[in-house]
């Protein structure tokens, strides 16, 4: 993907539906070798459906990512627990309580609704550093790192990408580390293990920041401290740079995700308040929310914003957080707003979030189907062909 | 609405209130206080949030004579004729799952309602005729008696129009479509009637009209067939509206409110020349949900008449996120530049009691109101 298309590219944001055989084995603990059977041939099967729906830059689905139930939002950032030493994961009832903020204060009776539950068990892991932070995940990153290369043809892993999470501030210091700082910086370098896995193999890494404007809306959304704000974000994001270390930003691309959850989202933090600070990340693409109701006209940030050379912006043009499947020509009239606003080159088409867990499989299939045949539009028009 | 309301109206249908006296209070007052709420938000042109209806289409049948009421299901609802529809069919995985996404936010007793009405199906078994007046009166009289108290000068009410009542009532009478919709139609005016005459706008609701395209394979329909039979139902509609001043009268076109795929939807531009037919000053159209949020480019080719209005969905209860007022601005200019900033009024897709949780439901409405006030002062340049 290193020449200049000549066309808007496409891919999405990770997590993609599991067949329910995979999802049982996760459930049921089977045994890396049993899981290893149903992955393989599960990864080169969501890759081939990928193609065929028209997606350029694909992914694992993050098929090697536990998902415990058909409906699961978390599988992107649970996953890290089996792959670093030093926690104690604690499974805590899921209440709408773990996160505060303005939202769920203004819609209280809403979020008790369970309108927005994000797990189908109820339940929800939280962890607690106890013990030194180390990556012991290399055996499993180097097998989704197989599987993927396995099917893709002549092992040119340049279309691919994989998503890896962003290190992030404990919510309570645990035991180990006598400061936060401490224990995010040890996550950090832990991390970076698995970043390099990804990029050494010559797969875009995509870095998922669930924390970022997670930490807006729980610390700062109800004061609107945005100054506060912005003083932690920045720290937040040195500590990601840091993470990155010796990786090469052309193969680093930046999710910014402001929470999956199918709630009204109603003080989630402007685009415009952060976007100078995370365009100092060492990433080369930027994968933001677009096409539901509450980031869509965010594409005019990009107006005002000088997009450095050489990155690009990812925006989601279509979105989980409606069962209404896109038309292509929404999605066509997303993506030419993107185009002028950056470059028609400078712009990818992209997922709101992953799809896998949030949305009934075969209308995520869809969605990713009407994202392509958008893009041709948009292309056609763009180009004027 | 508010769920005791709620009780009193399902016992009221199930045969079961004691004191009918209670329901008729309490509507009133709950219409008195959505109106307030309403005003609150900044909404200009106020409803008496259909308190006094079972549904937007199914209340017609409890208003008219010639109408036989069978323990069965309505065929809108049947089994066979949900399967006759591609998107069901294409997303039949999601439609098995889907059970409270469709209709998320019924309390108990609107469920039971719900059930209650899916379990019985209406049948015309001889001449229709309105009998709905004092039903009619009253939510007229509610209505403004609730907009006195709270000082706003324009109200409305919705009504079924003629051809979407037959997505809930069975024809055994009428030899033919035709003569079942004149009958609708002559009938339903008294209803119509009795609205402008109390001062208030008249909007006619018509989510069949382009609904019924999701049921071309039950009916037999082709792409031409489908069409003649909306030039039908809109000649219904003008039948119904015949001798009614056309500035008070709103017409309202969705696709179905329930939240799935709607991947087969007709687009706006193969009916759009009909439904300008209509004889109404304002035209209500889907404008924010992703199937239909792109077809404001219709009106780069169609030329809104002189003298409409254009009253675009700019808020959709299809998702539970809720609109930027920046998106609602964005959606409205859009619409500005091409029919002029006059001939739009800021709307939504669709109505939102049972579909959206009524917190969500209000914070839309404020987002609407905001963003209205954005698109104004940059279309106005103040």
């Amino acid at each position: 993907m290193s020449q200049r298309p000549d066309r808007i590219l496409t891919t999405h944001t990770g997590s993609l539906p599991r067949p329910v055989s995979l999802i049982d084995l996760y459930r049921q603990q089977a045994s890396d070798e049993v899981v290893q059977e149903e992955l393989r041939p599960a990864v080169a099967d969501v890759v081939a459906k990928q193609r065929e729906v028209g997606i350029d830059i694909v992914n694992d689905g993050e098929y090697g990512k536990p998902m415990i139930g058909e409906v699961d939002y978390a599988a992107f950032t649970r996953y890290r627990y089996a792959r670093l030493t030093g926690y104690e994961v604690l499974e805590v009832e899921e209440t709408f309580e773990l996160i505060g903020g303005r939202d769920r204060r203004d819609f209280e009776e809403f979020y008790r609704s369970g309108a927005a539950a994000i797990s189908e068990t109820g339940r929800q892991a939280i962890a607690r550093n106890v013990g030194p932070i180390s990556y012991v995940g290399h055996d499993d990153i180097q097998r989704d790192i197989e599987n993927l290369k396995a099917v893709i043809a002549g092992g040119d892993a340049s279309g691919a990408f994989m998503a890896a999470i962003a290190p992030q501030e404990p919510a309570r210091v645990g035991d180990h580390y006598a400061t936060a700082e401490e224990e995010v910086l040890a996550l950090a370098e832990a991390l970076r293990e698995e970043y390099k896995a990804i990029t050494n193999a010559g797969i875009m890494l995509q870095i998922d920041d669930a924390r970022l404007v997670a930490e807006f809306e729980d610390k700062y959304s109800i004061d609107w401290d945005l100054g506060g704000f912005r003083s932690w974000a920045a720290h937040h994001l040195e500590r990601l740079n840091h993470a990155l270390e010796g990786i090469p930003a052309e193969r680093v691309r930046y999710h910014v995700c402001w929470g999956s959850w199918k709630g009204p989202h109603s003080s989630d933090l402007p685009l415009k308040d952060i976007v100078d600070l995370i365009l100092g990340l060492n990433v080369s693409q930027y994968v933001v929310e677009a096409s539901n109701p509450q980031h869509e006209h965010e594409w005019e940030v990009w107006k005002d914003t000088k997009l450095p050379d050489g990155k690009i912006v990812v925006p989601g043009v279509v979105t989980h957080k409606t069962n209404v499947l896109e038309h292509p020509e929404v999605v066509a009239q997303r993506l030419a707003q993107y185009a002028g606003a950056v470059g028609r080159e400078n712009v990818i088409a992209g997922t709101d979030c992953g799809m896998g867990g949030r949305i009934d499989a075969k209308l995520a299939w869809a969605k990713l189907a009407a994202l392509s045949h958008g893009a041709e539009l948009a292309s056609k028009r763009l180009w004027q062909r | 609405m508010p769920p005791d309301l709620q009780e009193l109206v399902v016992a009221s249908w199930a045969g079961e209130l004691e004191d009918e006296h209670a329901l008729g209070e309490r509507l009133r007052t709950a219409v008195a206080e959505v109106v307030v709420k309403q005003v609150e938000l900044g909404v200009d042109i106020v409803s008496d949030g259909e308190f006094s209806k079972s549904s937007w289409m199914g209340y017609a049948t409890e208003r008219l004579d010639g109408v036989e009421v069978r323990e069965g299901t309505n065929w809108y609802d049947a089994e066979g004729t949900i399967s006759g529809n591609k998107d069901y069919r294409d997303f039949s995985d999601f439609f098995e799952q889907a059970g409270d996404q469709m209709t998320w936010f019924a309390p108990g007793a609107e469920t039971r309602g719900r059930q209650w009405s899916m379990s019985r199906e209406s049948v015309a078994t001889g001449p229709l005729t309105y009998s709905g007046h004092d039903a009619i009166n009253r939510d007229a009289a509610n209505l403004k008696a609730a907009m006195a108290a709270a000082n706003v000068e324009e109200g409305f009410l919705p009504v079924v129009a003629p051809a979407s009542v037959e997505s809930v009532l069975q024809n055994e009478y009428y030899p033919d479509e035709e003569s079942f919709f004149a009958d609708l139609a002559a009938a339903l005016k008294d209803e119509y009637r009795a609205i402008i005459d109390a001062g208030l706008i008249c909007q006619i609701d018509d989510a069949y009209l382009a609904g019924a395209w999701e049921y071309r394979e039950v009916r037999g329909w082709d792409l031409k067939a489908y069409k003649d039979w909306v030039a039908l139902s809109v000649e219904a509609i003008n039948a119904g509206l015949e001798g009614l001043p056309e500035d008070r009268i709103r017409y309202h076109v969705c696709w179905g409110s329930s939240n799935r795929p709607h991947s087969t939807d007709i687009e706006l531009a193969e009916i759009v020349e009909s439904i300008l037919k209509v004889n109404a000053q304002t035209y209500l159209i889907e404008a924010a949900n992703a199937r239909h949020e792109w077809e404001w480019r219709v009106w780069e080719d169609v030329q809104l008449p002189e003298g409409k209005i254009l009253m675009p969905g700019v808020i959709e209860h299809a998702t539970h996120v809720v609109e930027h007022p920046e998106t609602v601005a964005e959606r409205i200019m859009r619409f500005a530049d091409l029919v002029g900033r006059e001939n739009v009024i800021a709307g939504t897709d669709c109505g939102f009691r049972g579909r959206s949780h009524p917190q969500v439901a209000w914070a839309k409405l404020e987002a609407l109101a905001q963003g209205a006030d954005i698109a104004s002062k940059r279309l106005w340049r103040r």
